[in-house]
């Protein structure tokens, strides 16, 4: 990375951090403390369905598990806090194990359709099960510190963040998710084990999610299978990483922020008309796939590098009808 | 001596009641260039899928380097030693064509500094590195095929197969790949080739393997196998032989 983008990512971060000593407003910082949980939810969504190439239409289910991991783990075990998150991100990566190895042996759309039967599953337990306290959910401990939830989200979505970016873009790990996503028999030939790699892939994406399942859980105080297992998790995850740019970490952190400002100014001035809301996301997905399929951050991206490759094209007189589609591609093979 | 570096036992790969490989034999000594011809639909495509892991063999055996493969999976093989191309060309349309390379360079080298660089080297070789940052998507059939060849390589495979790598290109770019193959087995590459061009085929191999309907019907050194009639009869039918 260049270092004029690291000092604008440090700044960023900086002001990131004293944002609540700025706006102490507890009605802001909460807003953006979810803010931070929903880029996790979008960037973790994307290890699948934009560097892998799967659909994983039951991202809420790992973090349901995780928030009901740690609310079990504190009122029915009385552990502190701090140490259920580990068993959190576990429980989350060991569904994930279970749930993959069977369904990413396979290509194509079996997994969509067993990460939404999962999802289902898991619902359904949680409603029955005692432990769970069934649909009267569970109460946690209350903390009533927002600053402290503040700190906590941002660290654990600008660690995720972190670990996603080196694994995805700069170790070997990333090229090989996308070698898979491009043609997985073909990269079976080049030695690489494809069920192997993607169910690293959905135990990577799987962790964080679980983790943040559990901070909202003791954050919110009370979860039922309503709230912390309800489809919209997912739904919204995925609108967020698709509106903003699938197969980057940027994009869906992008697309989060915009979506989230959007639903919370939509929830906070005209709650009258909240069904719709879902009918807006809906659409704002089918747009966006329809005329930007790279997402915000892909088209924007591309453009730029469109306009480089026409340069530099007339330089080395290559055809600028070659340059021009070299760019189009890209995301576009994902969708 | 040695084991051979690749040994065909019998094998036979069946779909449903369709025997597309029936009963094959050969083996390929180290350094060889074997040619792998037939009729359209005579199985090359299917035994070199057996070879290479993509299917387990029905019966027989694929023994390499002397120790039985059969029915290991792709990227074991390839991570023993063997590399191969697909005739339909499978390159990675979203990544740069260096990517595509540094992916197979993982192999070897897991470090990804180190896989970039051996990464170039193999793209030197095969005349691709002039492209190396433009989009595999934005390459010619040629450039392509080229870039199969140059995928298969970064294995860095005792064993390489070739399927189908010279047909649609041009003459001047079918003798360049011709000539990068003769490069690769003078640096102790064996290779099997599937071939339709005789000319090719014919000038670069040591021996030839003729299968027709899934059975193996000539085998040996390409002059020897050009006048076997049986082999005529396949190609050209009754009346000529």
């Amino acid at each position: 990375m260049p270092s004029s983008r690291i000092l604008a990512l440090l700044l960023l971060l900086a002001g990131v951090l004293v944002l609540p000593l700025i706006f102490p407003d507890p009605f802001f910082v909460r807003i953006v403390t979810e803010a931070f949980m929903w880029i996790g939810l979008a960037i973790t969504w994307d290890v699948m369905a934009g560097y892998t190439g799967y659909l994983n239409f039951g991202h809420g289910a790992f973090f349901g598990l995780g928030a009901y991991a740690t609310a079990i783990l504190m009122v029915r075990a009385g552990w502190p806090f701090l140490l259920t998150l580990p068993v959190a991100g576990a429980f989350a990566g060991v569904a994930a194990v279970i749930a993959g190895v069977p369904t990413l042996r396979l290509k194509g759309a079996y997994f969509a359709i067993a990460t939404w039967a999962v999802a289902l599953a898991v619902q359904q337990l949680a409603l029955v099960l005692e432990i769970t306290g069934g649909p009267d959910g569970m109460r946690l401990p209350p903390f009533l510190h927002p600053q402290f939830f503040f700190y906590l989200m941002l660290g654990v979505t600008a660690g995720t963040f972190l670990l996603l970016w080196f694994l995805l873009e700069r170790a070997p790990f990333g090229l090989k998710l996308k070698a898979i996503r491009e043609d997985e028999s073909g990269a079976m030939a080049l030695g690489i084990n494809p069920t192997k790699v993607k169910v690293q892939a959905f135990t990577l994406s799987a962790v964080p999610a679980g983790v943040l399942g559990g901070v909202y859980a003791y954050w919110i105080t009370f979860i039922d299978p309503a709230s912390v297992l309800a489809d919209i998790i997912t739904d919204q995850a995925m609108v967020m990483a698709v509106f903003g740019g699938l197969g980057t970490l940027v994009g869906p952190v992008i697309g989060a922020v915009l979506i989230f400002a959007f639903k919370t100014y939509f929830w906070a001035y005209l709650s009258d008309y909240q069904v719709l809301y879902l009918v807006i996301l809906g659409g704002v997905i089918a747009l966006s796939i329809v005329f930007i399929p790279d997402g915000l951050w892909g088209t924007l991206t591309g453009y730029a590098r469109g306009r480089q490759a026409l340069k530099k094209g007339v330089e080395t007189g290559l055809s600028l009808n070659g340059s021009a589609k070299i760019e189009k591609k890209g995301g576009g093979e994902n969708g | 001596m040695a084991d051979p570096i690749l040994r065909v036992d019998s094998v036979v790969k069946t779909f449903g009641g369709l025997h597309a490989v029936d009963d094959v034999s050969f083996q390929m000594e180290p350094g060889e260039i074997v040619g792998l011809i037939g009729p359209n639909g005579a199985g090359k495509t299917t035994l070199f899928n057996v070879i290479s892991g993509y299917y387990a063999p029905t019966r027989g055996r694929v023994f390499f380097k002397g120790e039985d493969v059969s029915g290991r999976p792709p990227y074991d093989l390839a991570a023993l030693g063997i590399g191969r191309t697909f005739q339909v060309v499978k390159p990675f349309p979203g990544l740069s064509v260096l990517e595509n390379v540094v992916v197979a360079s993982f192999c070897r080298h897991p470090r990804k500094a180190d896989a970039e660089r051996h990464a170039w080297k193999v793209l030197e070789l095969t005349g691709l590195d002039d492209r190396a940052r433009l989009s595999a998507a934005s390459l010619t059939l040629a450039g392509r095929k080229r870039l199969e060849i140059s995928k298969a390589l970064a294995l860095e495979p005792s064993l390489l197969l070739l399927d189908e790598v010279v047909a649609g290109l041009n003459p001047t770019e079918a003798d360049r790949t011709v000539e990068l193959i003769l490069k690769l087995r003078d640096r102790g590459i064996s290779i099997l080739v599937v071939e339709h061009i005789m000319r090719v085929i014919m000038s670069i191999s040591d021996r030839v393997v003729v299968i027709n309907f899934g059975r193996q019907i000539a085998l040996g050194e390409p002059a020897e196998v050009a006048k076997d009639p049986e082999v005529i009869k396949a190609y050209l039918g009754e009346e000529a032989a």
